[in-house]
């Protein structure tokens, strides 16, 4: 089993799991379909072709929300074309300013693929919404071996921005949460139909997932050593000028 | 499979305007870097690039689709241009059968309409359910069909040969503008049209904070005995210095556009148009809103335009932490020096290809540390002629 991980970064992403009609809401992070689609993308697996789809579909998926980022309304009109009236209005939401890093564990010679695929995508990737495309490239790394999805998501470094660094800079380690897929005997708190089944135009469906949340502790590079601050007693001068008085 | 990627990035400086506004009326904004930004939205930017396509006549309006629901009259009026023979309530009857058999998509009477045309004589005309996209030859393709099936329409499009004809014409020889933009057809699976073409949302490489400007309107026929306005209201605006970004697949757009729809020409050909099309409408068109008020007409300051065989890249990072204008004189010579810096970092940083080439087209001293990021053209033209010639090199001798 490897891992392989991504850094989902960008000025706006939009990651919804049952947003229809004119309003498209964003979950709080990445949702499994919406990553599992950038790769199958990437990949140039079709729309359609749920066989090649489910090799993906069957990735364990876990993601670390790394700078939680805030919500944006957008408000979206549109005009007929031929006789100006104005279409249906629609509400989109973003997440604008965030960070996850994902996590996907699996066959080892899949994720290889995976992580070449992203280097030279077929269909360019983007975050939910095509309109959203990453602000860095999104591979970060593969783990091969045994290290598990956890333990990955434990290890790999603070993506956040320098700037959300350096608000905690107080902290040598901030405590980021993560969402990861539940194994088949594990006791899980939420479920989400994010599990893709089938991508054809036509026809999307997705399964529930179990989902477990959790944290991990990691470092703050950007942490500076807190100092104690030096003594400080305004009564010392009183002293000093009574000694030389007297 | 050869991938090529378009990216064409640019820094565009916008004064007091309100190009893209929300329900409130105020510009739109994000947050980025933990600051307030400027905004427009992709959506605004890639209307403004399909608009400029016919207003500038960069392509041929036979390469152009047209989006409405009244498909079924378009289709009508070409059924009745070949066959003049036809009354126009068979030649919309029609091209409802032939679009339904085409597109799987219903056509029909608005429910409102029909009830509204209950007492009049002339009954209204069908619709689409959807806004459906198609372009000028799908639409000869369509009334070629219809003309020739006239006679008993039913049965004309029973037959399974012609059936898959009407599916094939509605699905093959995709206009530019859909190719680049994409088409969503609800209902109908087969005539999808993934885009091409990827569009950012601009934002402004600075803080940005909406103003609100109040106005007052004098009454010309006051007289001296009525002083004050006829009328006061605000109007709310942010000037800004925005970083725009698009990523276009060119092998996606030669797959969407199908290659060579003429003969006598050769097999990139189509490509190369959109290309040019595309690079050439992106950087020059601009969304209008409120463009009497303001008349924020600008043009790029800089362009930088990327061809690679990689994954496409953008460059916002670089101003992840806003840029400030203090002591630098001006946003785009700050945002400029930015670019400078980063793109070469991360090219580095991420391995960048030996074959991605680069184009640069920028104006005055503030661009001036972008210099030597990239082939230099004296203008737009050569920008986009440039670019257009080595998409057509890649598309014909893969790197």
């Amino acid at each position: 089993m490897s891992v392989l991980t991504l850094r989902l970064a960008g000025p706006l992403q939009s990651w919804g799991a049952s947003a229809r009609f004119t309003r498209r809401t964003t979950e709080s992070a990445p949702t499994k379909s919406g990553v599992i689609g950038m790769l199958a993308a990437a990949a140039g697996i079709e729309r359609g072709d749920d066989t090649e789809l489910a090799r993906l579909g069957a990735l364990r998926y876990g993601v670390r929300i790394d700078q939680p980022g805030s919500r944006v309304r957008d408000f979206q009109t549109a005009h007929h074309p031929v006789t100006g009236k104005s279409m249906p209005l629609s509400e989109r939401f973003y997440l604008a300013d965030a960070v996850f890093v994902a996590a996907l564990e699996g066959d080892r010679a899949l994720l290889t693929e995976l992580h070449a695929a992203l280097r030279a995508p077929v269909y360019a990737p983007y975050l939910g919404r095509r309109s959203c495309p990453p602000a860095l490239p999104i591979e970060l790394g593969l783990h091969d071996g045994t290290t598990p999805l956890r333990q990955v998501l434990q290890d790999e470094p603070w993506q956040a921005a320098p700037w959300y660094r350096r608000q905690r800079r107080r902290d040598a380690t901030v405590s980021l949460a993560v969402l990861r897929e539940a194994d088949e005997h594990e006791d899980h708190a939420d479920v989400l139909r994010d599990q893709p089944l089938s991508f054809a135009a036509d026809h999307r469906r997705h399964a529930l997932r179990s989902i477990i949340g959790d944290t991990v502790e990691v470092p703050n590079p950007a942490a500076v050593p807190t100092r104690s601050a030096p003594r400080h007693d305004p009564f010392d001068a009183l002293e000093e000028e009574s000694a030389r008085c007297s | 499979m050869n991938r090529i990627f378009l990216d064409v990035h640019a820094l565009q400086t916008v004064p007091p305007s309100n190009l893209n506004r929300d329900d409130t009326g105020a510009p739109k904004t994000a947050v980025y870097g933990g600051v307030p930004r400027a905004r427009v939205s992709s959506q605004a930017w890639k209307r403004a690039t399909r608009e400029y396509f016919g207003d500038e006549n960069l392509l041929d309006p036979s390469e152009l689709g047209v989006r409405t629901k009244k498909v079924a009259e378009v289709l009508a009026a070409r059924i009745t241009d070949l066959d003049s023979s036809l009354a126009e309530a068979d030649a919309l009857r029609l091209a409802a059968e032939v679009i339904e058999t085409a597109t799987g998509s219903k056509i029909e009477v608005p429910k409102r309409k029909a009830s509204a045309a209950k007492d009049a004589d002339d009954e209204p005309a069908p619709q689409s359910k959807y806004l459906m996209f198609l372009s000028a030859r799908q639409l000869d393709g369509l009334a070629r069909l219809a003309v020739d099936g006239a006679s008993d329409i039913k049965a004309y499009l029973k037959d399974k040969d012609n059936k898959a004809r009407a599916k094939e014409i509605a699905d093959t020889r995709h206009s530019v503008d859909i190719a680049l933009f994409g088409r969503m057809v609800a209902d109908s699976a087969d005539i999808n049209v993934d885009a091409a073409v990827q569009v950012a949302h601009a934002i402004s490489v600075h803080r940005v904070e909406n103003e609100s400007d109040y106005y007052t309107a004098v009454d010309d026929h006051n007289t001296d005995a009525e002083p004050g306005a006829g009328m006061i209201g605000t109007v709310d605006f942010n000037s800004a210095t925005l970083y725009r970004y698009a990523a276009l697949g060119v092998h996606q757009l030669a797959n969407n556009l199908g290659q060579g729809l003429r003969e006598d020409e050769p097999l990139t050909d189509p490509v190369r148009r959109a290309v040019e099309a595309f690079v050439h409408g992106f950087v020059a068109s601009l969304p209008t809103g409120k463009i009497n008020t303001f008349g924020h007409h600008t043009l790029p300051d800089a362009v930088i335009v990327k061809l690679r065989t990689t994954r496409p890249v953008s460059f916002v990072a670089a101003f992840e932490e806003p840029v400030r204008s203090e002591h630098s004189g001006g946003h785009v010579r700050e945002a400029s020096a930015r670019l400078a810096e980063y793109i070469p970092d991360i090219e580095r940083a991420y391995g960048d290809e030996e074959t991605t080439r680069t184009w640069l087209l920028r104006v005055g001293p503030n661009t001036q540390k972008l210099a030597g990021l990239g082939t230099e053209s004296a203008n737009l033209t050569e920008l986009v002629t440039s670019v257009g010639q080595a998409v057509a090199e890649r598309l014909e001798k893969p790197a």
